[in-house]
């Protein structure tokens, strides 16, 4: 057992009433004994800890002061045995680990030099206690002479490292982890050979404990993987199989290996080459066979070009990156070196070797032949089983498991399902097939988020087009507040006639008073193209933009407004300048300002652009002044409220809300404003309320869903969030009455 | 200002909030890799010198100075457990506290700033934990990341609330009163290795990732990035908003450089240091003296000067 094990209290020497038995925790425990003694107690007293503050340094508020904590204790409560289980913690962290720390402590110098010795050590020191950076420092300088001096480097050296189980998982997860980071441009399958070339060079398998990436996008995929494995082959058993092979595959670290591989093989190009390589490599070391440890080698091969080829001379001299890849050559000479049987086998390689060579199209049929004397499915399973024997010491739990299964079963369904070909059909193409689809579903989605940003969607049904004229009902649904019909009845307006300004402009601005902006923007967008100067229609597009923080957009509108306008179309300069600054768009509308103090118009538009700036107080100022001279304008009083709201004054902003609902009682927006203004003083229940209402009045305002959403989490309301889901409004306005 | 190198490779330098002139930096074996860490605290004047270190015996990746004690600094430490150390006493006397829940490496801890009290840590374990300094089990654990969970920081102004950055391409915000997380920001393609929140506009975060890019984001319309700030050549490894201009940021990168941006205006990028040779990894702003930067890295080297300056000038 390495040192660091003994000191770290790893596993198998961490049951702490053995610390007697454990000759080192002894010694340490006779030459420490007195001083950790002291320090025990330091522990238990703490408040007794003097501080530079001199206060009282824990304890000074209950522990029921911190919100939150009853949550955890109603989880812990819960659980059975679990309170135990925290006593215990308690107890070790109290007691024991604090003890381990006390020995681990003095040991540190021994591989550290603190005690004055130099860092960087001769070369011949390798009379290792634990795993030192003088080692891997003087193992990476020797691989940096082997390059230099062309001879081939061997990694003979490295038993000496004498890496605990410990540090060998380090390794393997730290450098599993980080190289995610360092070549995120590269593809999972670089990353992981990378990782394995630099992990086998260093003797360790990267094997059951290593973690994988399990990255968000690849999730769904992963999932369906585990489902098209749901083939069922026999009772008994069996799914036992299928899931103890995931499982080990999933603690292996290279579930995405598997996905990797598909995704190279329907990339096609690379895969061909490669799967010549291999075939080259494989037909030597079929028994052995080792095809991802040649893939490796091809790797480190393609990150050494990569690092040949990055000019900055700053990561040509980067000792971490020479690190990594000095390491991943150490593969070249693991040839010299005993495979290790774990290699071997790895239930991984099995599928790849049975991917690759399936997707050899013609050369497999040969291959397959030969196959059929070396590795025919029974022979494999048994070869399989046998090797899984062989390895009992190592990973017994695995192979009593494999071997309780019945291999023969399996192996006979394997062959049956690639005789009559259904193997690839039921579950490679299906999968291929649900990836491509899951793909095109990525890429049309995107395709929509960004057409509907552009383009003005259209209701489906729709009673007003026929209408003799769309225009005037429209107007006249407007005025009365019935806005997701004024939708409609304007709609129809704008599809009889395309080129009718005000149409689409009142078209926009009922489905900003509905809560819609994405609709609002596009409606506004199309009667900005019929008539480019119309100002109405640059200030609501203005407005828009401002709620959707597209601060570009929004300063190019309130820009134009200023140009266009009849007032103060001088001030701006006629040349729009390609970009434009906020504080140059803010200056020229207060200019506009003292032209026209009584113009209520240029305050809204001061306003708007003092939310862009998050200047909240002038924007209140602004409105508020604009509401003096307007004070009919619901719109504004909407306007003000958000802003109070912003500006965390909610209490006022529902205030102003309500001025705005006196005066327009079905105004949607303000509805679900009022709703977060309640949620942001923590009423959420109240929120609630004001949400549900104003979906009543129009279920297509996406964002006041979401913000339901969130209300009912935070009420603790999860029971409703079905409802919200489903967007089930029956249930829940009887739920949420107003 | 000049430089103090340390023997292991940096990993995070923090200002004290209590003193102009003090730093501590956590820094790790191996990058991180393999071996000890150990924590030093700098005193800043016209030479850096050290006023006390602390070993231990796998890599320190973050720290953070308590908020209400001058002399107390929580280190996350690479073997999973977290570490109190009070700089009033001795090093033997030191740590006063080792905290081990979580059951892989700790890579990052906030203290409160508002209540003072508490502090969160961030784990591979993919999970969050809440922890005071009086107990000895954290509060709470928050479990709902995929993956690893690299950052974690306190809002600004409400005592309750934090964000989580994790590997699994989402940051998440939390209320401790919640038993669940409030939103999941799914803020980009890949890893997201850092977040911070704004210190003048508590809706406004930051988030770095590994694609490279800085987004910032209005919690209330999470649809949309504020700004996208691009021009790190690799994966951005800490954001931190300034604590004195709303809109201004420091990143730093495994690009080597530290960089400052104003998200606010037309061209973000309002300065561009370096000065490392290896991956820059921590980077800090004093809240004390406006425009006092702090930089450390993977060449064992760590910087403090004042924006505008060359960090290496003598």
């Amino acid at each position: 057992m390495a040192m660091r094990d003994l000191v770290n209290g790893a596993a198998s020497c961490a049951v702490p009433g053995s610390s007697s038995s454990n000759p080192l925790g002894a010694l340490a425990n006779t030459l420490m004994g007195s001083s950790s003694k002291t320090q025990e107690r330091l522990r238990e007293i703490p408040t007794a800890t003097p501080t530079v503050s001199g206060g009282n340094l824990y304890g000074e508020q209950p522990l029921a002061a911190l919100p939150g904590s009853e949550l955890e204790h109603a989880q812990h409560s819960s659980a059975q045995g679990s309170e135990f289980l925290q006593g215990f913690r308690s107890v070790d962290q109290n007691g024991f680990s604090d003890a381990w720390d006390e020995i681990q402590r003095p040991q540190i110098p021994q591989f550290q030099g603190r005690d004055g010795l130099p860092l960087e050590q001769p070369f011949h020191q390798q009379d290792l206690i634990g795993p030192p950076q003088r080692v891997l420092s003087n193992f990476l300088h020797s691989f940096i002479h082997s390059s230099h001096g062309s001879m081939p480097f061997r990694p003979t050296s490295l038993p000496v490292l004498g890496l605990s189980e410990g540090d060998k998982q380090c390794i393997r997860d730290r450098t599993s982890i980080m190289a995610r980071h360092l070549f995120a441009d590269r593809t999972e399958d670089f990353i992981q050979s990378q990782v394995n070339a630099l992990l086998s060079s260093l003797d360790i398998d990267n094997d059951v404990r290593a973690r994988g990436h399990i990255p968000g996008r690849f999730s769904e995929l992963e999932e369906f993987w585990n489902e098209s494995q749901g083939m069922k082959p026999g009772p008994h058993g069996v799914d036992g199989w299928v899931s103890e092979f995931s499982q080990h595959q999933a603690a292996r670290g290279d579930p995405n290996m598997w996905v990797q591989q598909f995704e190279r093989k329907h990339g096609a190009n690379g895969w061909a080459s490669e799967f010549e390589h291999s075939q080259i490599a494989s037909i030597d070391q079929m028994r052995g066979s080792s095809i991802p440890n040649v893939a490796a080698m091809e790797q480190s091969r393609m990150l050494a070009h990569t690092l040949a080829q990055n000019n900055d001379p700053k990561f040509q001299n980067s000792k971490f990156l020479q690190f990594v890849s000095k390491m991943s050559r150490g593969e070249l000479a693991i040839e010299d070196n005993q495979f290790k049987p774990a290699a071997i086998s790895k239930p991984g390689d099995w599928a790849n070797e049975y991917e690759q060579q399936y997707s050899g199209g013609q050369s497999w049929g040969d291959q397959f032949a030969n196959e059929q004397h070396l590795h025919g499915p029974h022979g494999w399973a048994n070869e399989f089983a046998a090797e899984r024997e062989q390895h009992r010491a190592t990973e017994d739990e695995w192979a009593s498991e494999f071997s309780k299964l019945n291999v023969n079963d399996w192996a006979e369904e394997f062959e049956r399902h690639v005789a009559d070909g259904t193997f690839a059909d039921t579950s490679a193409d299906s999968w291929a097939n649900a990836y491509d689809e899951y793909l095109n579903e990525q890429v049309a989605l995107k395709q929509k988020s960004g057409a509907s940003r552009g383009l003005y969607e259209f209701s489906d049904l729709n009673p007003y087009v026929g209408h003799p004229n769309p225009l005037k009902e429209g107007q006249e649904l407007f005025r009365k507040g019935l806005l997701s019909e004024a939708v409609l009845a304007l709609e129809a307006e704008v599809m009889k006639n395309a080129d009718n300004a005000e149409g689409w402009r009142l078209l926009g601005i009922a489905h900003a008073e509905n809560d819609d902006d994405q609709q609002a923007i596009a409606a506004m967008m199309r009667a900005h193209e019929v008539d480019p100067t119309n100002l109405e229609v640059l200030l609501a597009l203005g407005v828009s933009h401002t709620n959707e923080l597209e601060q570009a957009a929004a300063l190019k509108y309130l820009y134009s407004w200023l140009r266009h306008h009849p007032k103060y179309g001088s001030i701006a300069p006629p040349d729009q300048p390609e970009n434009l600054y906020y504080g140059d768009v803010a200056t020229l509308f207060n200019d506009a300002a003292k032209l026209a103090p009584e113009d209520a118009d240029v305050h809204v538009v001061l306003g708007v652009l003092y939310n862009l700036s998050r200047e909240y107080d002038r924007a209140i100022e602004a409105f508020q002044t604009a509401l003096k001279l307007n004070p009919q304008d619901y719109s504004l009083w909407n306007k003000l409220g958000a802003t109070q709201a912003n500006s965390v004054q909610s209490a006022d902003a529902i205030l102003a809300y309500q001025q705005a609902l006196d005066l327009k009682p079905n105004y949607v927006r303000a509805w679900a404003n009022m709703g977060i203004s309640y949620a942001n003083q923590g009423m959420y229940e109240e929120s609630i309320r004001y949400y549900v209402r104003a979906l009543a009045m129009n279920p297509k305002a996406d964002n006041a869903w979401q913000y339901l959403r969130i209300s009912l989490s935070c009420a603790s309301r999860t029971d409703m969030l079905e409802a919200c889901d489903s967007r089930n409004l029956e249930v829940l306005q009887k739920e949420f009455p107003l | 200002m000049p430089v103090f190198k340390t023997p292991f490779n940096g990993y995070s330098v923090k200002f004290s909030p209590f003193y102009e002139n003090q730093v501590a930096v956590a820094t790790s074996q191996n990058f991180g890799i393999l071996g000890n860490g150990r924590v030093h605290v700098l005193q800043l004047g016209p030479a850096i010198t050290e006023r006390v270190a602390f070993d231990t015996a796998d890599g320190v990746y973050d720290l953070c100075w308590s908020e209400s004690h001058d002399s107390l600094i929580v280190a996350a430490i690479a073997d999973g457990s977290l570490k109190i150390y009070d700089l009033s006493l001795p090093p033997t006397a030191n740590p006063i506290r080792s905290l081990h829940e979580h059951g892989r490496e700790c890579h990052g801890v906030d203290f409160n700033t508002v209540r003072k009290d508490s502090f969160l840590s961030a784990s591979w374990d993919d999970t969050v934990k809440l922890w005071t300094v009086d107990r000895p089990t954290s509060v709470r654990t928050f479990k709902e990341h995929a993956y690893c969970v690299y950052s974690v920081v306190w809002n600004p102004r409400h005592a309750d609330v934090f964000a989580s950055a994790s590997g699994d391409c989402t940051a998440r915000i939390w209320d401790v009163r919640e038993p669940g997380s409030t939103m999941i920001l799914p803020a980009h393609e890949f890893e997201i290795l850092s977040c911070d929140w704004s210190k003048y506009d508590d809706c406004i975060i930051a988030t770095a990732s590994v694609d490279k890019s800085i987004k910032v984001w209005d919690v209330r319309n999470y649809r949309v990035p504020l700004a996208v700030l691009n021009g790190h050549g690799y994966a951005v490894r800490k954001v931190k908003f300034s604590p004195h201009r709303g809109s201004m940021m420091a990143s730093c990168s495994y690009d080597m450089t530290v960089r400052l941006w104003d998200y606010m205006v037309e061209d973000a990028l309002i300065g561009r240091y370096d000065h490392h040779t290896e991956f820059a990894v921590g980077v800090d702003m004093s809240v004390l003296v406006e425009g006092l930067l702090a930089s450390c890295g993977w060449d064992e080297l760590v910087y403090v000067w004042p924006h505008g300056t060359d960090p290496r000038a003598p």
